[in-house]
């Protein structure tokens, strides 16, 4: 096994990871900004898209009876899903004292705050009339009018902006001793800036105290945060009559999905970045090899969901949810289900060999299946279920409009915009906690994955 | 009593910083560490117990569940009509609410309680600190009188500090 893998310092010490870290946030070049402006310039274009709408209305977005709801609240639930395998790694992975999460769990818990950040923008583009957003809060108003807290989207509004809170404090709280390394290396206007974000952090024993009590209880509120955030979000269907979304195993089947989509997309972003920025030595295939068998595990369990799903559909022989799903396997949104089943159960299987887990090349491209097969996954529950509701003279399919697509992909230059932002400005990986588990890193880098070298 | 002098002894790891914290501790010399990693070695060497972070982050937790009681049924009293046959007050539901809001509030609380504790922001320097204790080296400080620092240095040295420096504390204000 070791003659596949790249050659890599097996011994780092605490310098070697700071210099690590401090390379990434080295002044960026002009491809750096060329990819910038790029990502812009798509989030210009939805922007103005979006701007449109909201002067001519949401017709332009290709909503219409009977799927009222497609592509926007896809994206909403896609990124909302992306956004769970953070909080896993950073919070639920602390809690169990897993070694391996130090060095991705930064990178995830920064892809959890601006996937969620992006998700939150959906509800506001599929909104009609969007400067009434605040109607979802209870504000104390002239008719005694309150939200209705019987309503699942009342409770997603609360699970939403809470975690997008919650997930900010974490990462904030999580970087104030790194930021504080950064500091004392800077000069010039970074050192200024780290000064403010470190808020004047020295690493005194007293600091310290605080600091892990702190981190251990957010990790603790977190954790249930996440199962909660992704099971409202899948009652925003399942609380509704509608044959493929009135099901009792959506809370668990959503938050399965949305750590497969995470974890798949923690690994899209760290493979190009561990080659782009040389951080081979940091992330080592110690930790691709074990966020691998996370996508797998998960893979595996959605993958029950479905057959899960489906059994329920056939016990039950109810002929609203029989047709709806005969229509879902064979109907118009049937080659979309089976590239979905392709990209989320069948491909993944590759991962139980070793070889596969610890090869970049091979883990992108399955990852990068894993992402299109989760964002049909919600695609084929939320448009297909629409299309095929009780009344068949209602019936619909829904074709996606070029303001949709595009604020698609914009909300991808966006969400990949500020990842890159933040990444070549403030550490991505954490070094306090890399170095604190060097011995892991040490230990599990020679007896398992280079035992030739002592 | 003023003290006259800071010694800093330098680390070069978490063992050696461990031992020098026992060796002080034993001799009952105050001392103040620095620390680039969470170690909880450190913390159980120096044996503070837990902080009271925890405390301002249970009352911070019961006030959100206080908060989401007051605005779920506090607004349905307000607006008291039967909707759908449901009751007026309908408790499924709104725990989800109360759930929320006792996340957020614990949260936030635990943030705000260790800037609050940590004694941050901390604009001044704190003395005996070194850029070096924010990278890959441990350092103790040690506040004395001018006649115990001999006898404070050697031990600090026989702990395994690989350098020791000399400050005065009345260049740099002490924090805590």
């Amino acid at each position: 096994m070791a003659a596949a893998l790249e050659p890599i310092n097996t011994n780092p010490t605490y310098a070697d990871i700071d210099r690590g870290v401090h390379r990434i946030m080295d002044p960026p070049g002009l491809m750096f900004w060329a990819w910038i402006a790029f990502c812009a310039a798509l989030v210009g274009i939805a922007a103005a898209l979006w701007t449109r709408q909201i002067y001519v209305g949401l017709g332009v977005s290709g909503l219409r009876q009977p799927n009222m709801w497609a592509v926007y609240i896809t994206n909403f639930v896609f990124w909302v899903g992306i956004a769970h395998s953070g909080t896993l790694i950073s919070a639920i992975l602390y809690l169990f004292r897993t070694r391996w999460r130090t060095a991705v769990y930064r990178l995830a818990e920064t892809m959890t705050l601006f996937a969620v950040l992006t998700a939150g923008l959906f509800p506001l583009v599929h909104l009609g009339r969007v400067w009434n957003a605040y109607w979802l809060l209870p504000y104390p108003n002239e008719r005694y009018l309150q939200p209705n807290f019987r309503s699942p989207l009342v409770w997603d509004a609360f699970a939403v902006s809470t975690y997008l809170t919650i997930s900010a404090t974490f990462l904030l709280m999580g970087l104030i001793p790194d930021v504080a390394n950064a500091r004392d290396a800077a000069k010039g206007w970074r050192r200024t800036f780290y000064a403010i974000l470190s808020f004047g952090w020295r690493g005194t024993d007293e600091q310290w105290r605080h600091f892990q009590m702190m981190y251990l209880l957010l990790a603790g509120l977190a954790t249930p945060l996440v199962i909660s955030v992704h099971s409202v979000v899948s009652w925003d269907f399942a609380m509704a009559q509608l044959p493929g979304w009135h099901s009792t195993i959506f809370a668990p089947y959503f938050v399965a999905g949305a750590i497969l989509s995470g974890v798949a997309m923690v690994l899209t972003l760290l493979i190009p970045m561990r080659r782009l920025l040389n951080l081979e030595e940091l992330i080592t295939p110690w930790h691709l090899d074990n966020l691998a068998k996370v996508v797998l595990l998960t893979s595996l369990i959605v993958s029950y969901s479905y057959i899960t799903e489906t059994f329920i559909t056939w016990y039950s022989q109810d002929q609203y949810e029989v047709v709806t799903f005969h229509a879902r396997y064979f109907g118009h949104y049937g080659p979309l289900f089976w590239l979905m089943v392709w990209g989320n159960c069948v491909f993944p299987l590759v991962l139980f060999s070793p070889r596969i887990r610890r090869s970049t090349v091979p883990l992108f491209i399955v990852t990068i299946f894993v992402n299109i097969g989760m964002w049909l996954e919600r695609f084929v529950i939320i448009a297909g279920s629409l299309a095929t509701n009780f009344n068949p003279s209602q019936w619909g399919i829904f074709h996606p409009s070029i303001t949709e697509i595009m604020i698609t992909v914009g909300s991808f230059a966006w969400f990949l915009m500020l990842f890159s932002l933040f990444a070549r400005y403030l550490p991505i990986i954490s070094m306090t906690e890399l170095k604190e588990g060097i011995r892991w890193l040490r230990q599990s880098l020679r007896d398992d994955y280079y035992p030739s070298i002592k | 009593m003023s003290a006259e002098i800071e010694l800093v002894g330098t680390f070069a790891d978490e063992e050696g910083c461990v031992h020098g914290v026992e060796v002080l501790k034993r001799a009952g010399i105050a001392y103040r560490v620095f620390a680039p990693i969470p170690s909880e070695h450190l913390l159980h060497a120096i044996g503070r117990g837990l902080s009271p972070v925890r405390a301002i982050v249970l009352i911070g937790a019961i006030t959100g569940v206080l908060t989401g009681v007051a605005i779920t049924v506090g607004t349905s009293w307000e607006w008291n009509l039967i909707v759908g046959g449901k009751p007026v007050v309908s408790w499924p539901p709104f725990i989800i609410i109360m759930f929320e809001l006792m996340i957020l509030f614990g949260g936030l609380s635990a943030a705000l309680s260790f800037f609050f504790f940590a004694r941050m922001p901390q604009l001044d320097p704190i003395a005996g600190y070194s850029e070096r204790f924010s990278a890959d080296r441990f350092g103790i400080a040690v506040e004395c009188d001018e006649a115990d620092s001999a006898r404070i240095e050697a031990m600090m040295r026989e702990a395994g500090a690989e350098e020791i420096a000399h400050e005065d504390p009345r260049t740099v204000p002490v924090a805590h």
